[in-house]
């Protein structure tokens, strides 16, 4: 009676415009590799792996309410989920990556089961428990893992000339994006929302929240392994380092400050943030945090982040250049 | 009023919080397309009693039968897919989706086949009744109280399968007008859909007009039923309540 969660899935998608938005936002990024020097490509593909990484907990975070602090974990996961099959069973990557996958959302529906009665704070400190046994996990069971040594994987393409990189990346970050996109548009991407909003309310006007939540996290989960198991093969030596905090920290970074549950504010900040990271690498650990201090700044004063102020500028422009606008007046 | 066999009924529900029995052994049948009252002084009940028919709290002994199916014990979400919707007492509503999101929301989750199509119009049918058409497109979150409620009252509606609704004080702190509106959708989806209404309120005069039964609860205990004058006449119903308030 109570239909699949996939019903209707992309009734609302208004696929005009995002055509019209992939026609306009993608060739530039199809070109810009050709006209800049390989490091700052290397640069851009690690930013559009953070872009996934990025939209996936925003979708699970910003629009469905489970603050998770275990994002970076699934990326781990999936990263050594690939790169240990390779290692000790010498699986071909068109096997491993997918199985990675598949860890990393099987971990999810775990991880999201365990929290689903928590509230806010516990859920928080549960699933940064999580991450923070993952870390410990990988580095103690090094005989296993390879530990603080590093564990050597194999490249994705059999070099790492970071065109080919930047290439896939950018093409799961948009096809990434395009699903959530896709999901938010969809009858489940409503409940969602309303999860989040208010899940008591949801719950007696018919939403399964339990598997409006569980969904999320595997969506998000698996988002992340992915992204996380193309990672490994493009840096090549894996270490526990991946599941630190600060990992996790950056992410939320990146989603606060490009705007918590909105769409497309995330994806602008993350590779920004990411290049401004690297640039700032220089004052080590201290740019952490400045980015901390501008996190408590924007939740503080100005929580709808950039996409709130993209959405105030667009607003301005809208009513000077139609003055005669429909402002509706509550 | 009273014909065929009831559409909702409570029998023998119980409910304790450690040594307070919040609900003892309260029954109540309710007919197909009734619109009943439930009165009585704050702490008698209501609100546990409307927890327990909807889900939200499990009763520690007695059953709800929704036209004739158990439902007891089942999860809010599967009672409200059945028919058995119910709003709260402090308007609840999904601030930041738009207003035609909150509708859209449980028409969804209910699932019907007509799909969203269906879903829109019904959605646009009820802003209209609810004279909310003009905030269709804003946040919920930006709406008055008033409308927060007609909003929390359409949002039931949207579940194609209402077949009973219970509305937990409905008109508590509202303006006249609104009152209005929200009567008026009540009386038309009673008459137009045949839907039954359990209607927890403080408001004797809305009470009178709207619902031809009430049952009283005191103390966690049915106390009485009938008329509203009729019980307001029974000495224990004035004793513990309308004495105070008739004063």
């Amino acid at each position: 009676m109570s239909p699949r969660l996939t019903t209707g899935l992309g009734a609302f998608v208004d696929w005009r415009r995002v055509a019209v938005i992939a026609a306009v936002a993608l060739p530039p990024f199809l070109v810009l590799p050709l006209l800049v020097g390989e490091f700052f490509v290397h640069i851009l593909a690690i930013g559009a792996y953070y872009i996934v990484l990025a939209a996936s907990w925003n979708m699970l975070a910003g629009f469905t309410g489970q603050f998770s602090l275990a994002q970076h974990g699934f990326a781990a996961v999936g990263a050594y989920g690939s790169g240990l099959l390779v290692y000790h069973l010498h699986t071909p990557l068109w096997v491993s990556i997918p199985a990675a996958v598949a860890m990393a959302a099987a971990g999810g529906l775990l991880l999201g089961l365990l929290v689903l009665r928590m509230r806010a704070i516990y859920l928080s400190i549960a699933t940064w428990a999580f991450a923070e046994t993952l870390r410990i996990f990988l580095g103690a069971a090094y005989d296993f893992t390879r530990g603080d040594l590093g564990l050597s994987v194999p490249s994705l393409y059999g070099h790492v000339r970071p065109i080919a990189y930047y290439y896939t990346f950018l093409g799961v970050a948009v096809l990434s994006l395009l699903l959530i996109h896709i999901l938010l548009k969809s009858p489940v991407g409503y409940f969602m929302r309303a999860v989040r909003d208010d899940p008591m309310r949801a719950q007696s006007l018919a939403v399964d929240t339990t598997r409006v939540k569980l969904f999320a996290f595997v969506v998000s989960s698996a988002m992340a392994g992915l992204a996380g198991a193309l990672y490994a093969h493009y840096v090549l030596t894996l270490t526990p380092s991946i599941v630190d905090f600060s990992e996790m920290a950056r992410i939320i970074v990146m989603v606060v400050i490009g705007g918590m549950g909105s769409f497309v504010g995330p994806i602008i900040a993350a590779p920004a943030i990411y290049a401004l990271n690297t640039w700032l690498a220089a004052w080590g650990e201290w740019s952490m945090v400045v980015f901390a201090a501008i996190v408590i700044i924007v939740m503080r004063a100005y929580p709808a982040g950039l996409s709130g102020l993209l959405a105030a500028a667009a607003r301005l422009w809208r009513r000077r250049s139609k003055p005669s606008g429909t402002t509706a007046a509550v | 009023m009273m014909a065929g066999a009831p559409i909702l009924e409570a029998q023998g529900l119980t409910k304790r919080y450690g040594g307070l029995i919040a609900n003892n052994d309260v029954r109540m049948t309710l007919a197909p397309g009734e619109i009943r009252g439930l009165i009585g002084p704050n702490g008698a009940g209501k609100t546990t009693f409307v927890n327990l028919l909807t889900g939200l709290e499990t009763p520690d002994a007695g059953s709800v039968r929704l036209d004739g199916t158990d439902i007891t014990g089942l999860l809010p979400h599967r009672i409200a897919a059945q028919g058995l919707v119910r709003t709260f007492q402090v308007s609840r509503v999904f601030a930041n989706l738009t207003v035609r999101e909150n509708l859209l929301v449980p028409f969804l989750a209910a699932g019907s086949p007509g799909g969203v199509r269906e879903g829109q119009d019904r959605a646009a049918e009820l802003l209209d009744l609810s004279t909310l058409t003009p905030l269709a497109d804003e946040l919920a979150g930006v709406l008055s109280g008033g409308q927060r409620m007609l909003l929390q009252a359409c949002a039931g509606f949207m579940i194609p399968a209402v077949r009973v609704y219970v509305l937990d004080e409905p008109f508590a702190g509202i303006n006249p007008v609104v009152k209005d509106t929200l009567i008026a959708l009540i009386q038309g989806e009673n008459v137009g859909k045949g839907r039954a209404f359990l209607i927890v309120s403080h408001e004797m005069e809305i009470v009178r007009r709207l619902c031809p039964l009430v049952t009283v609860m005191i103390q966690g205990r049915v106390a009485a039923e009938g008329t509203l004058d009729e019980v307001a006449r029974r000495p224990e119903v004035i004793a513990a309540y309308l004495g105070r308030a008739a004063a």
